[in-house]
């Protein structure tokens, strides 16, 4: 599956990420690809490990390398391979043309500051341009957790010369875009203040101030109550449109991503194993796994049928396979699985499967 | 509220009440402020034996501090309990006796299990303390129970070393050990992924019908407490909302809350959007400075004048089916 | 055995590490130890004061001695000697050979260190806890109680107490005791409130454990990791109070030999002679930067972990 410069808004090709630890060479990424257009709903989802998060911090170039390092590939957005820059380029990417949300606000937001100057904070960092210098760019939206052990000192804002007034009705528009009733005293509000529900929102707003084409999103609702889940899954899809962004959400719930997505990504150990438009993948799901995780979701009561968990455990990073990495748990695997590895192919339009059942 | 038929009930609540004191301090300025948080109120149900009843609700909703109630680490300050026909908020109750009977797996495997014990040793604790077995027969009923949630190789390991849906398995062996005949569950598979929470729901299904456990399970998660609970009690801010037998419940909720409720849980079924159509406004109230009258009554479509003055009561809509509201007939 | 959780032989797993090396935590330790170059140099400073006082100590009880001469002896050369290879560190105004006394006074230092801070951990450890698992009055009682030992400079308050005790190696141990437990009591009280609401906590009640078991068995052996850490850099500095203490006179009487007493002694000949006094002032800093170094390196190890 190769990028072509043809107005796609992100296309990632044959990413292999790794990282060293403890246990030896990690490969959280093998030889991913897949593109987002303008204006989709992306979900990808996977259970813990599939490297879904990976994904979406190489992406916005959040990986700390070392120990991580980039094996191969590319991620080019509108055309600029994001990995070829230097840090200083990429930055200029980051927050203003893609944002990130995380799962727990209360860390991604700064403790010590209201929620006000934060969200003024991301605004100016568009109005001042790309690439403003140290620091601004890397406060708010971009900085992934306050961690309580690691600050010493709360960073400055740098807040340029705009008069107060534009900059507040700036972010008064910011938080009503997101639905918060009473913008006028969450303005003055401090992070712990909030409920989770808020923060998340908040976060949406910080991040959607910037107008970015694409906006990531790694299990934002996870830690939220389910109608306070609904509630701001409603709210992206809605801003999606608002704004003309495109939202990658990853999530290892695949109900979620039914209900919001307009394409699903299953990731396995690394690798993409379904990718497929939503309707498609549940009126036919084609890979084992996935299969798998669809009868894993308990629906209807005990009585009427039998859950179905997924034999065998997890395929282990740190090994590196020529065959199918699935094989050992599938229950339709053939001899070839255990020596070939499946590539990714279209099996029917708009649907691609990386399964030696159905070719590749 | 008449019993039709002798139900064996194994545990019942009656107008069960937590009430916490808030330290307001020396302030003068806060003589206005509440006394009290109430995080249960007038919460009464009836579990039968041998089934399972799922309480369901969002957080601050006061479940968890129901279990911790019902097991009285945290005792109510109202209200009744009646286990097997003792009633456990009168006069001194010995826990050790309580707990040979009664049981509890909890929501975070993570702080559930000592870092420091081995998992046998783990297991073997509430068998050590609540039973005069001899060491052998101790070690055969830790045996046992690891082989039945399938952990018999892992006796010695450390919890470092378990993932999340074994310590979770531990945590479940540790509880059925000693064979309790209730067993209270936590949030017991919300840490967990996808095919380890199948995994677990199998296993709670499979002990409870060869052993005849009955189960009290907490959760947020509405396709898990389908799944599993003969009975829903749905909760909202403390109190209890609607109570009744769980499909009639999912197929027709009454409640507004548990129709948001309900209508908020995503199915995974794309042509079922329902997550997109639900209109639910707001945030959980306070518990310290609750709406009067009825607590949802700020969030509620339907609400009218007298939901913000009076409380409403229980009223057995159908056989077993009880619900708390002003408008049961706007729900119908 | 097939099981119906998974409809196979054994049941799934999700992603597992690895069954552990054995005895993890001492080789997180010896590692540590290994690589950092100051906890080695720490640990082999305390093992050489250790060492040198079992073996004065039990020279003593076989009423033999393994210093060159006697440190109490007087004349075994000539007065105020310079270092030499007869005597290593030189001789005091009485003709006493300065090395035998040094070496022969390390047993004073370190029973008196170790006793302090094993008194001061159980003590602190306990009670820390049970006021930590307790709350309420208990607690409140508690904390005060270590705000007024806080309150009071620790030297000042142990000085009033050996003086009322009379002097003495015994008394000032014991006046050590009784100021020193705070800090530790405070800990404990920090670490034990960590985890007290953690669900083993709980579960060890739903299984029938009593509050002093799951004191004992689930509190203290999970607060203990910090509390050795501190204790270890704290020994040094016991060291060094009892010290002060002996060179106030307080403690051990001359002709016998005790580090702080030696300072305080041989200081007037701090010009003529300076290697006297500071000699055995050199051994006391090494013994505190010994335990430093140690419990630092112990803190690297264990607290990232």
């Amino acid at each position: 599956m190769s990028s072509n410069g043809s107005g796609k808004l992100l296309a990632i090709s044959d990413l292999s990420i790794s990282y060293t630890s403890e246990q030896g060479k990690v490969h959280a990424l093998q030889d991913v690809s897949l593109d987002i257009g303008e204006n989709q709903f992306v979900a990808v989802v996977g259970e813990s490990g599939c490297g879904k998060s990976t994904l979406a911090l190489a992406i916005i170039g959040l990986i700390s390398m070392p120990p991580a390092m980039v094996e191969s590939g590319r991620i080019e957005y509108r055309s600029v391979d994001l990995l070829a820059l230097k840090e200083n380029d990429r930055r200029k990417f980051r927050g203003t043309e893609i944002a990130m949300i995380f799962q727990e606000p209360l860390t991604s937001l700064n403790p010590v500051y209201k929620v006000g100057d934060q969200i003024a904070e991301a605004i100016m960092v568009r109005e001042q341009g790309h690439g403003r210098g140290e620091g601004v760019g890397e406060i708010g939206v971009m900085q992934r957790t306050y961690d309580s052990k690691s600050v010493s000192a709360p960073p400055r804002l740098h807040l340029p010369r705009i008069a107060p007034r534009d900059r507040t009705s700036a972010v008064l528009d910011a938080l009503k875009r997101v639905r918060i009733a009473d913008p006028e005293q969450v303005i003055d509000r401090y992070p712990f203040e909030l409920s989770g529900g808020m923060r998340q929102r908040v976060m949406i707003a910080m991040a959607l101030s910037q107008k970015p084409a694409l906006l990531l999103a790694d299990e934002p609702t996870t830690a939220l109550d389910v109608t306070t889940q609904a509630q701001v899954l409603k709210l992206m899809k809605t801003l999606m449109t608002e704004v003309n962004t495109s939202i990658l959400l990853i999530t290892h719930d695949l109900a979620v991503a039914s209900q919001v997505a307009d394409r699903i990504i299953v990731m396995y150990a690394g690798d993409v194993v379904e990718d497929s438009d939503v309707y498609g993948l549940f009126s036919e799901p084609l890979h084992p796994y996935t299969v798998g995780l669809l009868s894993c979701i308990p629906s209807g009561s005990k009585k009427e049928r039998k859950l179905k968990p997924i034999p065998g455990s997890v395929f282990d990073l740190t090994k590196t396979t020529g065959a199918c990495k699935f094989a050992s748990r599938c229950s339709r695997a053939m001899a070839i699985c255990r020596q070939k590895k499946p590539a990714l192919i279209e099996a029917r339009k708009g649907h691609r499967v990386a399964c030696l059942l159905y070719g590749g | 509220m008449e019993d039709n038929q002798r139900d064996d009930v194994i545990l019942e609540t009656r107008r069960l009440g937590k009430q916490y004191p808030i330290r307001r301090g020396f302030n003068p300025l806060a003589r206005n402020q509440p006394r009290f948080l109430q995080a249960l109120n007038d919460v009464s149900m009836k579990i039968p034996r041998g089934k399972t009843v799922a309480v369901l609700g969002e957080s601050g909703c006061g479940k968890t501090t129901l279990a911790r109630a019902i097991t009285l680490l945290s005792p109510p300050t109202s209200g009744e309990i009646i286990f097997d026909g003792q009633n456990l908020t009168k006069g001194k109750v010995n826990t050790k006796d309580l707990y040979r009977r009664m049981q509890m797996v909890f929501q975070d495997p993570d702080s559930a299990l000592d870092p420091r014990f081995k998992v046998k040793d783990l297991v073997s604790e509430p068998c050590r303390r609540l039973l005069d077995a001899s060491k052998e027969e101790v070690n055969e009923m830790v045996m046992r129970s690891l082989e039945i949630v399938g952990l018999a190789d892992y006796s010695e390991r450390l919890p470092g070393h378990l993932s999340g849906g074994q310590k979770q398995r531990v945590a479940i062996a540790r509880a059925i050990a000693i064979r309790p005949e209730m067993i209270l569950l936590d949030e017991p598979t919300s840490a967990l992924d996808a095919s380890v929470q199948a995994q677990i729901l199998n296993l709670l299904i499979e002990l409870q019908n060869d052993y005849n456990l009955s189960y009290l399970i907490i959760t947020h998660n509405i396709s898990v407490a389908e799944y599993l609970s003969d009975m829903l009690v749905v909760m909202y801010a403390g109190n209890v909302v609607e109570y009744g037998p769980t499909g009639p419940i999912i197929a027709r909720p009454r409640h507004p809350y548990t129709i948001a409720l309900i209508s908020s849980a995503p199915i995974p079924n794309p042509w079922k959007r329902n997550l997109l159509n639900t209109e639910i406004m707001g945030e959980v109230p306070s518990a310290v400075h609750p709406p009067s009258g009825c607590k949802f009554h700020p969030r509620c479509p339907y609400a009218d004048k007298i939901c913000g003055e009076q409380t409403p009561g229980m009223v057995e809509i159908a056989p077993g089916h009880f619900l708390s509201c002003h408008f049961a007939d706007k729900t119908a | 055995m097939e099981s119906e959780i998974t409809g196979e032989g054994k049941p799934a797993e999700d992603s597992t590490p690895s069954p552990p090396p054995r005895h993890e935590r001492l080789r997180t330790i010896l590692h540590a130890l290994r690589s950092n170059k100051g906890a080695l140099a720490g640990a082999i400073i305390v093992s050489m004061f250790f060492v040198t006082a079992l073996a004065v100590f039990i020279a003593g009880l076989l009423h033999t001695r393994i210093t060159p001469y006697s440190p109490i002896q007087q004349d075994v050369g000539p007065a105020l000697a310079a270092p030499s290879w007869a005597h290593l560190m030189g001789t005091d105004e009485l003709g006493r050979d300065v090395f035998s006394r040094v070496v022969a006074a390390t047993p004073n230092d370190m029973a008196v260190s170790l006793t302090v801070i094993a008194f001061s951990l159980i003590v602190g450890a306990f009670l820390g806890t049970y006021a930590a698992f307790h709350g309420g009055l208990v607690d409140e009682a508690l904390m005060r109680m270590t705000d007024i030992f806080f309150a009071i400079p620790g030297l000042v308050l142990a000085m009033a107490i050996g003086i009322a005790l009379g002097p003495g190696i015994t008394n000032m141990a014991i006046a050590l005791m009784v100021i020193w437990w705070p800090p530790y009591a405070r800990l404990a009280r920090g670490e034990a409130l960590k985890i007290a609401h953690q669900n083993y906590i709980e579960a060890a009640r739903l299984s029938g454990a009593g509050r002093f078991r799951i004191l004992l068995e689930h509190a203290l052996p999970n607060i203990s990791q910090t509390l050795l850490v501190y204790a270890s850099m704290d020994t040094g500095t016991v060291i060094l109070i009892y010290a002060g203490l002996s060179y106030l006179g307080l403690a051990v009487r001359p002709p016998f030999p005790d580090w702080g007493q030696m300072v305080s002694a041989y200081q007037d000949y701090m010009v003529s002679v300076p290697w006297l006094p500071l000699f055995p002032g050199i051994v006391i800093a090494l013994g505190v930067i010994g335990f430093s170094l140690l419990g630092d390196g112990l803190k690297d190890a264990l607290g990232g972990s």
